[in-house]
């Protein structure tokens, strides 16, 4: 039952190779894509594996080894409780690895177009992951928010590039840097771009969609809530830094918005019973770290924020695995039901511990030197963001320190069963990495360190290191520890506040919102589509009305619209006269006429009139469209009237009798509007365009004489390939509506 | 009138076939398309289901339940002809022969790629009409008893 699947070891496969990949170009020293991609708006498919590349680059591969290699080990269990056969996991692992290659092509992005590609589609890969458990209706909802609160702020983003290209004439982010200087349309689309990148990493007011994420399987959120998707945000902040930096007041919000997420965060993060739910407002609080950083500005800052990413990274994706293999093992999500795990999981215990260490910026764990970092960044602006920092700190390592020990520590709460030993080894291998990263920090340091050159635009140097004295990095992180043991001991004074941060969280805050704000729009939707199909003569007015509106605009704005002339009806003319006259007659028996067929055959000879005219007036091709629709007309009326049951007269009440006379109203106005409009139309001269000329001849060029078929088929090729597309768009979405997708 | 349509529909097929031909043939001498072919042989077809009931017109004529794979063959045939140019490196929708080289006659068909774009045009707006006939039909006259 729990064996992997081939698929799940293929993905594993590719994940490490790509891996290898982006090592060997990281030490090779990078490596360049750039060719032309829409040149006439002068956007380049540019790609560059620099040093901000590499580090996310390596970060998507490297913890995606890790997080597949225990996916393949968590989805054939996950299927089989949710009753799903085995090779349902085809639903997964081509999302999962679509994921990862969008976030290394977005890492290497060097122009906005191309970063605003990669940034949708790991929007719309999460969007499948999340979904994964389509049946259950919170899943869905989950993906549909994640989809919506970071698709429609990527749309500000497109906005940003494209104000940000119109102003600067180029969309390559290393020119930009080089050319833009600050101004309110700069200021603008830079603003934009955060906005865009802030809702992605999950900050205050938009984090509300990470909590909600949770309901993704386990490797999912360990893949994107910790390594992939929420970084994407700060990646995008941390390769166009340089833009932000134009204006301090945008640095100025950075730094508001990522000390209300910290606070916010790590408050409901102590308040959540879910383990999940811990871990997930954990990483709201821990990207707001990244994102006070980059507030921060200057070298130690961004060097400080790229070695963040990297030690959050490791350290998060092994909690939120341990989640999900404590899960599997109790069937219980909730921590106070929960405890004791120590001793009949020993190994997850100090794997998750190492994590938890590391998270928690412990000494000889990679998580010391993050926060070490840290404080020297915010020391630097000042005593207020240096106090902030250690509050921050403070407490992370409370609701990380609660949610290891509630897991490991004290009586046995629920007695696990066996887990297949894929669900411990990636935990420990990502726990050794963060112990290793506390001893030997130097791969890691380099790593940020080019990174962090990048978003700085020079050289970075950062020296992350053990000092035995009281300079005051140390100070803070031991004040840190003291607050957060504290905050962690004093249970009975916590759990009120934090509760009744939550609760009013709950009530005041966006997720409440979001849900009015779409609650609204559906609504609205809803009205105005009950009006519209509420019978048929409004459905059809729905199309015809706002046509006439629009056509009586036109004619007001048209100066040369009053010019009628009555032109001469000579004796080559007498055919369309008759048949005109036909259509008439055939208008008046339609009117006239109470039955039923009679007043269809006679719509039918008004077309066939009417076909005739254009056949006679040099237009082939209209007239066999016409034909052909009037032949249709008729037969879907017969084959209606076949079904129909016989007629029965409408007793003439006064209600009938009101709208027959509105009907007749609305008719008269209706013939009187179309009656000019053609007129007029008639008076003028065909314009004579230079393009209609040209194609007429170039015809004989394309073995044609029909200038009509040779547009079709070969000058507009590409217009009737598109439009056929739609149709068969159209079918497939009609025989879905109809019969299920059943094709046939 | 159902008299006629029923006497009428089962002999149309052949016709509306030859005109359809007629049309894809001499497109581009005269007045027509692959589209317009389509959709007279789509009504006559249409026809054919009206009178008969969709039972009846489809076991009459079998290859009506191959529409869906028309469908995409045809959509296929009018990809493969759009875009065989990026493949070699000209722009989408290159006329081949070129423009002044020289082409195979068939009496007066050319064998140019624009008329196999046609044809693709042809199948897949026939087979795609069939396909909704198919599924109203089935819908308003209910599944085999």
């Amino acid at each position: 039952m729990s064996h992997p699947t081939p698929l799940a070891w293929l993905a594993v496969v590719i994940a490490a190779l790509a891996f290898g990949a982006c090592l060997l170009l990281a030490m090779s020293g990078g490596g360049r894509v750039d060719i032309p991609w829409i040149p006439s708006l002068g956007i380049r498919f540019e790609l560059e594996f620099d040093g901000l590349a590499a580090m996310y680059a390596l970060l998507a591969t490297g913890i995606g080894v890790a997080v597949f290699t225990y996916g393949a080990g968590y989805l054939p269990i996950h299927l089989h409780h949710a009753h799903r056969p085995r090779d349902d996991d085809r639903r997964f692992w081509p999302w999962m690895l679509l994921f990862m290659a969008a976030m290394v092509v977005l890492a290497c992005a060097q122009d906005l177009i191309v970063l605003f590609v990669a940034f949708d589609l790991t929007a719309v890969a999460s969007y499948f992951l999340i979904g994964f458990d389509r049946e259950r209706r919170d899943a869905r909802g989950a993906a549909m928010m994640a989809l919506l609160v970071t698709v429609t702020t990527a749309v500000l983003m497109l906005i940003g590039a494209v104000l940000l290209s119109v102003e600067h004439g180029t969309s390559s982010i290393p020119t930009l840097i080089d050319v833009a200087e600050a101004g309110p349309v700069t200021t603008l689309a830079t603003l934009l771009i955060a906005v865009a990148a802030l809702a992605k990493s999950a900050q205050v007011p938009l984090h509300f969609w990470l909590p909600r994420a949770m309901e993704a399987p386990t490797p999912v959120s360990a893949y994107l809530h910790s390594a992939a998707m929420v970084a994407a945000g700060v990646l995008v902040i941390g390769r166009i830094h340089p833009l932000l930096a134009l204006e301090p007041m945008v640095l100025d919000g950075l730094l508001v918005i990522g000390v209300c997420s910290i606070v916010i965060g790590g408050l409901l993060s102590l308040a959540q019973d879910e383990l999940k739910q811990v871990l997930a407002y954990s990483t709201v609080s821990q990207y707001g770290y990244v994102v006070v950083l980059y507030g921060l500005g200057g070298p130690v800052a961004a060097g400080a924020a790229a070695f963040y990413v990297i030690a959050h990274a490791i350290a998060k994706s092994a909690l939120f695995m341990t989640a999900g293999t404590v899960i599997l093992a109790t069937d219980e999500t909730r921590l106070s039901r929960l405890g004791g795990l120590v001793r009949p999981m020993p190994l997850l215990a100090a794997a998750s511990g190492a994590a938890a260490m590391a998270l928690a910026a412990l000494p000889l764990t990679i998580g010391f030197f993050k926060d070490e970092l840290f404080f020297a960044a915010a020391t630097e602006r000042g005593p207020l963001t240096g106090i902030v920092a250690v509050l921050a700190a403070a407490l992370t390592l409370a609701y990380i320190g609660r949610f290891w020990l509630r897991l490991f520590a004290g009586p046995l709460g629920i007695e696990p069963h066996a887990v297949p030993r894929l669900l411990v080894v990636p935990i420990l291998v990502l726990g050794v990495l963060g112990i290793a990263g506390g001893i030997v920090v130097e791969p890691f340091a380099r790593l940020a360190e080019a990174a962090a050159s990048v978003t700085y635009g020079a050289p970075v140097a950062i020296h992350p290191a053990y000092h035995l004295d009281t300079r005051p990095e140390n100070l803070m992180a031991l004040a840190a520890w003291l607050v957060g043991a504290i905050i962690l001991v004093a249970a009975p004074i916590r759990q009120p506040i934090v509760t009744r941060v939550a609760v009013l969280g709950g009530r005041l805050g966006p997720r409440r919102w979001y849900g009015a704000l779409l609650q609204g729009l559906s609504r609205l939707s809803d009205a105005i589509h009950g009006e519209e199909v509420r019978d048929l003569r409004r459905s059809v007015a729905a199309v015809l009305v706002p046509t006439g509106v629009l056509i009586g605009i036109g004619f007001l704005a048209t100066p040369s619209a009053w010019d009628y002339r009555i032109g001469d009806i000579g004796r080559e003319d007498l055919p369309v006269v008759v048949l005109l006259g036909l259509g008439v007659g055939a208008a008046l028996t339609v009117t006239r006429d109470p039955g039923r067929l009679r007043p269809v055959l006679a719509l039918s000879v008004l077309g066939f009139a009417l076909a005739a005219v254009y056949a006679v007036m040099a237009a082939p091709d209209v007239a066999l469209v016409a034909v052909l629709v009037e032949a249709v007309y008729t037969l879907v009326f017969v084959a209606v009237f076949a079904v129909l049951p016989l007629s029965q007269r409408a007793a003439a009440s006064a209600a009938h009798t009101a709208r027959r006379r509105r009907d007749l109203a609305a008719g008269v106005i209706a013939g009187i509007g179309a009656f000019i409009t053609i007129w007029a139309a008639l008076s003028r001269e065909p314009s004579q365009r230079g393009d209609a000329l040209e194609l007429i001849r170039l015809t004989p060029q394309a073995h044609g004489s029909d200038v009509v078929t040779v547009i079709l088929a070969d000058f507009r090729g590409l217009d009737t390939m598109v439009e056929i597309t739609v149709l068969a768009v159209a079918v497939v979405g009609a025989t879905s509506l109809l019969r299920r997708g059943r094709s046939w | 009138m159902s008299s006629i349509i029923g006497v009428v529909a089962p002999r149309l097929l052949g016709p509306a076939l030859i005109l359809a031909a007629a049309i894809i043939v001499k497109g581009y001498a005269d007045v027509g398309d692959g589209f317009s072919a389509g959709v007279i042989v789509a009504t006559a077809l249409a026809l054919r289901y009206v009178s008969l009931g969709w039972e009846l017109a489809e076991r009459s004529l079998p290859v009506l339940r191959r529409a869906p794979q028309v469908a995409t063959a045809g959509l296929l045939i009018a990809l493969a002809t759009g875009f065989a140019g990026p493949l070699v490196g000209d722009p989408p929708f290159t006329h081949y022969p070129r423009a002044g080289e020289s082409v195979i006659h068939i009496g007066t068909l050319e064998l140019i790629t624009a008329v196999v774009f046609d044809l693709g045009l042809f199948l897949f707006v026939t087979a795609a009409f069939v396909v909704l006939i198919h599924h109203l039909a089935r819908l308003a006259q209910g599944g085999p008893r």
